[in-house]
């Protein structure tokens, strides 16, 4: 296993020119949709909360600050308020549950695996590089100085199957809003219904050793006549 | 009163550098371990600079991939194992008996032992970059397979397995010392109920160690042997699991988190009364919020683990969205403390008002982080790095700024000054907010955490440059702080007892206490004894 670098300067990280990545997320696949709607609901409350009490906290340490010479008196000393500690118990009781009510619907649309995938493919991570196994057809692979690219078709249910050949990695297109560990000995499954043509950056999310940072692939999602032309070029 | 008028009753401590090495005295060994774990801190908070300084701009080559994976393991670990959760039990070591009238620890060897083993633990992590391959390099989760690989992972990993076992081992030592010391040594009239909130924090810290701590040690153990006597407990191929690792070092790993933040919340409950000329609010909401944390802590350990696709997401989403609730009962109390009070703004309150904001966004944050839609994008990313510092570094780290503020003369003798404090503290609170709030950012746009390099696209060059400035402004309060402590110390200005007009028991007896803490307590009617005492009109006026 590789220890080092070859040379004494690591190698770019650069993507082509086109690849989406490090910009705004683009939402790219159907199941992306709903992990944004999650996104935007839980910013908004998110905010929301925030607002009201920096509002609270701030509005206290202003309109009750100390003046100079501010006296002996003390102000008044009341330590418990029954009625309002029960509402502030209840209220954020009622509001995480109405929001574990969403996630849980969101959780499990992204997460169904749809009963008769298109396209299936198996992905193996491995340090420090990616293999793509097309059912029935081609393996891709590539390592950090040449990243392998995955080719899928829009508005298609690509199925993939992921797993790792030594150590934890982490497949990520953070265009897809989603990731899933790869672990050696275990299985793991997802969809993703691509609904964006384009090249999106991908990339390994979990911490595995020295090339870590360089561990990336793309996907190219193309219109589904173009993936069956790429198919048949790259059959075996 | 001279040593001769305090005759032998009371033994007089050496105060040369044998007094030192061998005290068995809360108070010694509390200011030990809190300028031992500083110690640890500035090492710490220099390697964060040098990681900050590679990532302010793509493709940098300040440090090499092998270099910036030690940085971030060493940063990380000294962090949290010898930093945040270490100076919480110096503060409670110096704190507790003085908080419940005893004169010492209920056991003082053993507490004495806790803390060598804390330093020499600490010592022994770090030994690693001494050795040829290097310190360990798998950050301070280590997660198996990749720990356990020999090439790659040297002597430096051994060390780290058996520094942070020393380190854990400590912390479980001290627990039980901090339990046993309030259950069984309050003073005449503390009972439970008129404990101070930062004491009732540290009992639910302390109960969580004991729950939480053995399974990082067996975890840790079991590394130790796959590593070098042939286990394979973490080997897929021999029937092991590389799950394993993940449930067990997160079934310590998140009860961690907050025994790295109820003492922090107990500073908070202390000094925002104070400052507000007020009793605490809702005192037994705090404490049972205290408790409902420290369970529900239990039993969100997978949360860590959203993306392995092999736990169940709902319950352990669910369970986590709960700890929101007794997290929130906190806020509205400390709100309602302030709330038509007469509010001044000493260096301490000034932090404790930093911390409320800062952990008000890490907590936001750490609710959505709990959905597991939102995980699946931010898990790994430096979405959970933002996150994760909004809770440790504006959190704990300014509660324990405001409690060196705070507690500083009790300590000494001498109060920090003001100006050199509140130039601290705003260096220090504009300094994290500009380093931090932009890896929210970084995160969404597909940073991973942990890479040394990252590609010269879209926003992330300008989010990390913007980072990196703003970790260098934070440096500067640190190094005011540091000018803070040697112009006081110069001037040795003495306080009375109670220069801040304060609550707790450790502001009747002077600054510093004497050996055996007390010569006398005040009649203890209620938590704030000092403040009964002086006052004893407004008391009487006041509900119990």
């Amino acid at each position: 296993m590789a220890r080092a670098y070859p040379g004494s300067s690591p190698p770019k990280t650069g993507y082509e020119p086109g690849v989406h990545g490090q910009t705004w997320p683009a939402t790219a696949t159907a199941q992306a949709s709903v992990l944004a709607s999650d996104w935007v609901l839980f910013t908004i409350v998110g905010l929301a909360v925030v607002v009201l009490v920096w509002g609270l906290i701030l509005f206290a340490v202003t309109r009750w600050r100390r003046r100079d010479g501010g006296g002996d008196e003390f102000p008044p000393q009341f330590r418990t308020n029954n009625p309002l500690e029960i509402a502030w118990t209840v209220a954020p009781l009622i509001l995480v549950c109405a929001l574990f009510a969403y996630t849980y619907r969101a959780e499990a649309d992204v997460e169904n695996l749809a009963p008769h995938p298109d396209v299936t493919i198996h992905v193996q991570g491995y340090m420090w590089g990616w293999r793509f196994g097309y059912a029935g057809g081609t393996t891709l692979e590539g390592s950090a100085l040449a990243p392998p690219e995955m080719v899928i078709p829009l508005g298609e249910t690509t199925r993939i199957e992921l797993t790792s050949s030594d150590v934890n990695h982490a497949f990520w297109v953070p265009d897809f809003l989603f990731k899933r560990d790869a672990i050696p000995g275990r299985a793991t499954a997802f969809d993703l219904r691509p609904s964006k043509l384009g090249t999106f950056a991908g990339r390994c999310a979990e911490f595995c050793g020295l090339n870590h940072a360089l561990m990336s692939f793309s996907v190219r999602v193309v219109p589904p006549e173009d993936y069956a032309r790429w198919r048949g070029r790259n059959a075996r | 009163m001279s040593a001769a008028e305090r005759g032998a009753l009371e033994p007089v401590q050496r105060n040369d550098l044998l007094g030192w090495l061998t005290t068995t005295d809360h108070k010694r060994i509390g200011i030990l371990y809190l300028t031992t774990s500083l110690g640890y801190f500035l090492v710490a908070g220099a390697l964060a600079i040098v990681i900050r300084t590679q990532l302010a701009r793509p493709d940098n080559t300040v440090v090499g991939a092998h270099a910036f994976a030690q940085l971030f393991t060493l940063h990380g670990t000294a962090m949290i194992f010898l930093f945040v959760a270490p100076f919480a039990l110096g503060l409670a070591n110096f704190l507790i008996p003085l908080q419940i009238g005893a004169p010492d620890m209920a056991f003082p060897r053993l507490n004495a032992t806790s803390y060598w083993l804390f330093l020499f633990g600490g010592l022994v992590i770090f030994a690693g970059a001494a050795s040829s391959e290097g310190a360990a390099a798998t950050g301070w989760t280590a997660y198996a397979p990749l720990s356990v690989l020999k090439e790659g992972t040297g002597l430096g990993q051994d060390l780290w397995i058996v520094g942070v076992f020393l380190v854990s081992v400590a912390t479980i030592l001290t627990s039980i010392n901090f339990v046993t010391t309030v259950f069984i040594y309050r003073a005449p009239g503390m009972t439970m109920w008129r404990i101070p909130v930062f004491t009732w924090e540290m009992v639910a810290t302390s109960l969580l160690i004991f729950m939480a701590f053995p399974a990082l040690a067996a975890d840790l153990l079991l590394l130790f042997v796959d590593r070098n006597l042939g286990g394979h407990a973490f080997d897929p191929n021999a029937g092991g699991s590389a799950l394993l690792w993940q449930h067990l070092f997160w079934f310590f790993g998140h009860p961690e988190v907050y025994v790295m933040i109820l003492p922090y919340f107990g500073v908070i409950s202390e000094i925002i009364p104070v400052f507000s000329r007020k009793p605490i609010f809702g005192y037994s909401g705090l404490v049972l919020s205290a408790f409902a944390i420290a369970g529900l802590s239990m039993g969100v350990w997978a949360h860590h683990m959203f993306t392995t696709g092999a736990v169940n997401n709902p319950f352990f989403s669910f369970v986590s969205f709960l700890i929101a609730v007794p997290t929130g009962v906190k806020f509205f109390n400390w709100i309602a403390t302030m709330w038509r009070g007469s509010i001044s703004f000493a260096t301490p309150m000034l932090f404790s008002i930093g911390f409320l904001l800062n952990f008000l966004l890490g907590g936001v944050t750490g609710v959505m982080v709990a959905s597991p839609p939102i995980d699946f994008q931010a898990q790994d990313s430096y979405f959970v790095v933002a996150h994760m510092h909004y809770v440790l570094g504006g959190g704990s780290l300014f509660a324990i700024f405001a409690a060196l503020f705070f507690w500083w003369p009790k300590m000494f003798g001498v109060k920090l000054g003001e100006g050199l404090g509140k130039l601290c503290f705003w260096l220090l609170f504009v300094g994290f907010n500009v380093t931090f709030f932009p890896m929210h950012f970084m995160g969404l746009d597909g940073m991973p955490r942990r890479v040394f390099t990252y590609a010269n696209l879209g926003q992330l060059p300008l989010l990390n440059l913007i980072a990196t400035a703003g970790s260098y402004v934070m440096l500067a309060g640190v190094i005011a702080f540091a000018a803070n402590v040697i112009v006081s110390t110069r001037k040795r200005e003495p306080v009375g007892p109670d220069p801040w007009g304060a609550n707790s028991l450790e502001w009747w007896t002077s600054s510093p206490p004497p050996e055996h803490n007390f010569h006398s307590l005040p009649p203890i009617r209620s938590e704030r004894p000092v403040f009964d005492a002086k006052h004893p009109d407004v008391a009487a006026r006041t509900p119990r």
